[in-house]
């Protein structure tokens, strides 16, 4: 039990698990998602048809949405409740470049090119700018954080997503013809037409499985690295001790923003695609409150900082109320319900800060 | 001597409102040495500290390590700087591993951005490596390398002591303070403790600035002692001086301490 006395050693390294090396396994995880993305893409709407192909890339979104705000809530260990509104951000920038970028480059407003044609990478493109615009509304809603904490964080990230709402009811309806976008002056543009409160119609559909569980790859193997990096210690350290954390040489601030930044953009990606989704108008009231609680749900039910639980969450979550007839008149209540089960019972989510596959290993990390 | 201190503090003090709780303190801890900082409860010993690390900014005075001034300096610049401390109550991260906690201090010198890290290029992979090989050597030399894999919630309260001081050594400080590090420990371990303290000045070549209420064991290790009373130095020199001062006897009879 005594502090020893300090003495020379030799370095055992222990064997820890998951060292991927050599540049291969830097690619590598990519590329397998990708590959199971184009087979879902072939493969899945053959089995199971459009319906529960369309769940299939709900979940998929999800997913995006969760294990990013896993990084601001479970990782660093603050409170959002805004996640919403950066996917709002980006889905309506995403569909601003597609619907009106198709006409100016195209001549035309609908969907352009076959799968992984020239319009598809107009679309994916469009995915990542308005993951761009939303990190940078991040950025800017992240720069609080510095200053309050808890309650008080929640609270302007709540408002951040509801005044978005607001702003977008204001917008312009959406310019629907070639003359009508030909004819429109400046004023027209600023605020961007993109519908009002009755959303943003007209954005073309290009969201598929593939593109979907793309950037579903993309989002869970960079939250995986970043969570078992030296960054992600030090995201993590802020979580669970602030004092400690700076005392060890950790930039807290700079911590906190980068969370709410790279959230942000996996979010606002999420946005694009949610935004091309067949059978979705993106609108003003996607970026409030009762959506952004969704994902909140998510990440406190999966675990905090667990990807693996949360993106189990993600799935189940998405998939049930479907599954289940009239589920959408109980959802808040059920849902609140959940939370404050959560809470009471397993206040560390269903996995806790541990991945899934710790818990058939002999002993958890 | 003291022109060459390698953390010269001059007169720093801070009030909490009313409450003066550190006023006029000023310190010389040469490279190497091993100094104590005694006084009552709410003395303002631990205050010192945070002043020393920007934990608060002292209202007036002046602090420098080295060539570097620390007078408004956020915490974790001081840390970069050179300055590690331990906790009065243990500050460890206590869902992260053992080896984490020790690995975290890695991140002060990383050289691998944001992208580096997460396309996990060759020198990510270089520098992770070489983190956790150091991170290991110094668990080992503390005895606790089998302990590695273990949430560090899950420690015994003398092991927690002892990973707080080498998470602290983790960041390659040349001055370490150490807040009650023999708080809680029992006398063969302050004993083990009083030994290590002066092994880890020599190995680790660092300055210490100890706090501890056993002044036993403070007496015995230190080179020179401040003492405070009420946020007031009222006695500074070595051990057999300070034990003698009367002023000192006084403070620790009448302060209740
Ligand atoms: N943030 C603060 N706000 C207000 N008062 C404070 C603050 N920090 C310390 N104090 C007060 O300053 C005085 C000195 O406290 P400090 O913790 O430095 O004492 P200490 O010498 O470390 O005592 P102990 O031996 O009990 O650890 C106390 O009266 C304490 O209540
Ligand atoms: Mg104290």
């Amino acid at each position: 039990m005594s502090v020893s006395h300090p003495m020379p050693a030799a370095s055992p390294i222990a064997a820890t698990p998951f060292r991927p090396t050599g540049p291969l396994m830097g690619v590598l995880p990519l590329a397998i998602g990708i590959v199971v993305a184009v087979l879902l893409h072939v493969i899945l709407p053959g089995f199971v048809g459009p319906y529960y192909s369309r769940i299939v890339i709900d979940i998929g979104i999800a997913i995006i949405l969760a294990v990013s705000l896993n990084i601001v809530n479970g990782m660093t260990g603050q409170f959002s409740i805004g996640h919403a509104g950066f996917m709002t951000v980006g889905g309506y920038t995403a569909g601003l470049i597609t619907y009106y970028g198709s006409y100016f480059i195209w001549g035309t407003l609908g969907k352009h090119g076959v799968f992984l044609g020239t319009g598809e990478w107009l679309f994916a493109a469009s995915c990542i700018v308005g993951g761009l615009v939303a990190a940078g509304a991040g950025y800017i809603v992240g720069l609080p954080s510095l200053r309050l904490r808890g309650d008080y964080l929640a609270i302007v990230t709540l408002g951040f997503g509801e005044i978005l709402r607001v702003v977008l009811q204001q917008t312009g309806k959406v310019l629907d013809d070639g003359a009508a976008i030909r004819a429109a002056g400046w004023s027209q543009w600023l605020p961007p037409p993109v519908g009002g409160a009755i959303g943003f119609d007209g954005i073309p559909k290009y969201t598929n499985l593939f593109w979907v569980y793309t950037f579903v790859t993309i989002t869970v193997v960079v939250a995986y690295r970043l969570k078992h990096s030296s960054l992600g210690r030090a995201m993590i350290s802020v979580r669970e001790d602030e004092i400690a954390a700076q005392a060890m040489g950790v930039n807290i601030a700079r911590q906190k923003v980068l969370a709410f930044v790279m959230a942000a953009f996996f979010a606002g990606v999420a946005g694009g695609l949610f935004a091309h989704e067949r059978g979705v108008i993106i609108s003003p009231k996607d970026a409030g409150f009762q959506r952004s609680f969704d994902y909140v749900i998510m990440t406190v039910l999966g675990g905090r900082g667990s990807i693996s639980g949360v993106t189990l969450a993600a799935i189940i979550l998405t998939a049930l109320p479907e599954l289940l007839r009239d589920f959408e008149q109980y959802r808040l209540i059920v849902f609140a319900l959940l939370l404050i089960v959560m809470m009471i019972v397993r206040p560390q989510g269903l996995f806790g800060i541990h991945e899934i596959w710790h818990f058939w290993r002999r002993r958890s990390r | 001597m003291s022109a060459t201190a390698l953390l010269h503090v001059q007169d720093i003090g801070i009030a909490f409102g009313g409450l003066k709780a550190v006023q006029h303190f000023s310190l010389r801890l040469p490279a190497g040495g091993l100094y104590g900082l005694i006084g009552p409860n709410g003395a303002g010993k631990t205050t010192v500290f945070n002043l020393l690390t920007g934990v608060y900014n002292p209202d007036s005075g002046s602090m420098r390590l080295a060539a570097t001034d620390l007078m408004g300096r956020k915490p974790h610049e001081i840390t970069a700087s050179g300055i590690a401390r331990t906790f009065q109550n243990i500050r460890l991260f206590p869902n992260l591993t053992v080896l984490d906690n020790v690995r975290l201090a890695g991140q002060l010198r990383s050289r691998v951005g944001l992208f580096g890290t997460l396309a996990r290029t060759a020198e990510y992979q270089h520098q992770e490596d070489d983190l956790t090989r150091k991170a290991l050597d110094l668990l080992s030399i503390f005895e606790m390398q089998d302990r590695a894999d273990e949430l560090a919630d899950s420690l015994s309260y003398g092991h927690q002591r002892r990973l707080e001081i080498l998470r602290a050594l983790a960041t390659d400080p040349r001055v370490l303070l150490l807040d009650e590090p023999a708080a809680g420990l029992n006398p063969q371990e302050k004993l083990a403790l009083a030994k290590s303290i002066r092994a880890i000045r020599d190995r680790f070549q660092v300055a210490v600035l100890l706090i501890e209420h056993d002044m036993g064991l403070v007496m015995d290790i230190c080179e020179r002692i401040t003492v405070l009373d009420h946020g007031v130095t009222i006695c500074e020199g070595p051990p057999k001086h300070v034990q003698n001062d009367p002023k000192v006897i006084a403070a620790y009879l009448g302060g209740g301490g």
